[in-house]
């Protein structure tokens, strides 16, 4: 995730903020685009491309990928800023296939990745807990991966694989794209809570303090992960619709 | 029996002057005193020590919250119109114009013993009558199941649980489970 230093240039005792968004083109080279926000290094994790990119820039690296760079620059945007919205005109039905292709790769991602990542650092926690602790919080923890992975399967059968299927992205009505995602949030802001507040005292702050810098940048990125369901894919399936 | 202090903050004379006589004739309950908004009752610079349950106007409710003299006092919401739930944040219960004589009086004794909402500067741990009812939550009980339990109304369940996710900051109900266990307050076998 992005530290906040980087949204802000402090010179002469004076603090004005740089918008993000603004920074990106399609002519950055790569290497200056991840040097200014290495939080993007995660895009090319979940859309496999590989490392080294050499002097490229995102046009280049885009079109060696087959990946639309205007849709790749605007990921990159709704990652950086919680507050970016693409505005109508950007968005183009033939995008919608790169949308769903990251979104699902974002799933892989999760349930490959992050989430295991979190559970090797609430391992370390644990070693710390006693046994009844250690058992309440992992049957947490493994319900909540199971209910991440439901909500996934459910999203990728009910609306992605409805949208990839021409035929059937005329007639669904793809109604679960209005449900909200708060259920998701609450459940990761609890694990944070308990963290936070319940662990037992033995558990080391340094410990802790690692714990919950992977859980808020897990809530982040699910946070971001549902802005692009809700303000790149639900416009772009209702663009779709009134084009037909 | 000792009665219940009141006092009545309702901007519309009427309904105030309603609510008042009601609690008079059923002689459980004193109204100390009726102001028509937290503003003119701030400015009476009356002190009322000796107030149990402050009923206000659903339009005076933040007043009330941030008027230092009221805020350790439960406050019941006087409800004249369908309002949104949020607008209720910081009553213990709720009473309406169409609300009858009886109810009035059983909200008010509930209120009377219901806990306050606490601010973030003050202590986060949980009252002895919020641990309750979160052990009974992590035992999957609704809240009318929790009402009959601990005869209490729904009303003041509800209160309790919002005061249980405010300090707790755990909403759903596996995290409070898991709350529960790692405060020792539910055996493990639970999960």
């Amino acid at each position: 995730m992005c530290c906040a230093s980087q949204y802000f240039d402090i010179q002469m005792n004076k603090i004005n903020i740089v918008d993000p968004v603004s920074m990106l083109s399609p002519d950055m080279k790569l290497f200056e685009l991840i040097d200014s926000h290495p939080s993007l290094l995660s895009i090319f994790l979940r859309l496999d491309i590989s490392l080294p990119f050499g002097d490229v820039s995102v046009e280049e690296i885009c079109r060696r990928e087959g990946y639309p760079s205007d849709l790749f620059l605007m990921l990159c945007a709704m990652h950086l800023s919680s507050t970016y919205r693409p505005s109508d005109e950007l968005l183009r039905v033939d995008m919608l296939k790169g949308v769903v292709a990251y979104l699902r790769a974002s799933h892989r991602y999760y349930i490959g990745y992050m989430l295991p990542h979190v559970a090797s650092h609430l391992d370390k926690v644990l070693e710390h807990c006693d046994m009844i602790s250690e058992r309440a919080l992992r049957s947490f923890y493994k319900d909540y991966v199971g209910f991440l992975a439901t909500h996934f399967e459910e999203e990728e059968r009910n609306i992605f694989s409805l949208i990839e299927c021409p035929e059937a992205r005329v007639s669904s009505d793809f109604s679960m794209l209005e449900a909200p995602h708060g259920d998701i949030d609450d459940r990761t802001n609890d694990i944070a809570s308990l963290v936070f507040k319940s662990l037992p005292e033995q558990v080391p702050t340094p410990l802790r303090c690692t714990m919950l810098d992977h859980i808020y940048m897990l809530r982040d990125d699910l946070r971001r992960h549902s802005d692009i369901e809700m303000y790149l894919l639900r416009p772009l399936v209702a663009k779709f619709k009134n084009t037909k | 029996m000792k009665r219940t202090l009141v006092l009545i903050i309702e901007p519309a004379r009427v309904v105030a002057a309603g609510v008042e006589s009601l609690l008079l004739r059923s002689g459980e309950c004193e109204v100390v005193a009726t102001y028509r908004s937290v503003a003119e009752f701030e400015a009476s610079g009356e002190r009322h020590a000796q107030v149990d349950v402050v009923v206000a106007s659903v339009s005076q409710l933040r007043a009330v919250e941030g008027c230092e003299q009221l805020k350790d006092l439960p406050v019941v919401a006087l409800q004249t119109a369908l309002v949104d739930p949020e607008s209720l944040r910081g009553s213990v219960a709720t009473i309406s114009i169409y609300s009858t004589a009886e109810e009035i009086l059983r909200v008010l004794r509930e209120a009377h013993d219901a806990p306050v909402q606490h601010n973030y500067a003050e202590s986060h741990d949980l009252s002895e009558r919020e641990r309750d009812v979160l052990v009974l939550v992590a035992k999957g009980y609704t809240n009318k199941e929790i009402a009959t339990e601990l005869f209490i109304s729904p009303h003041t369940v509800i209160s309790h649980r919002k005061n249980i996710v405010h300090k707790t900051g755990i909403r759903s109900v596996a995290g409070l489970t898991v709350y529960a266990v790692l405060n020792k307050l539910i055996d493990s076998e639970i999960l």
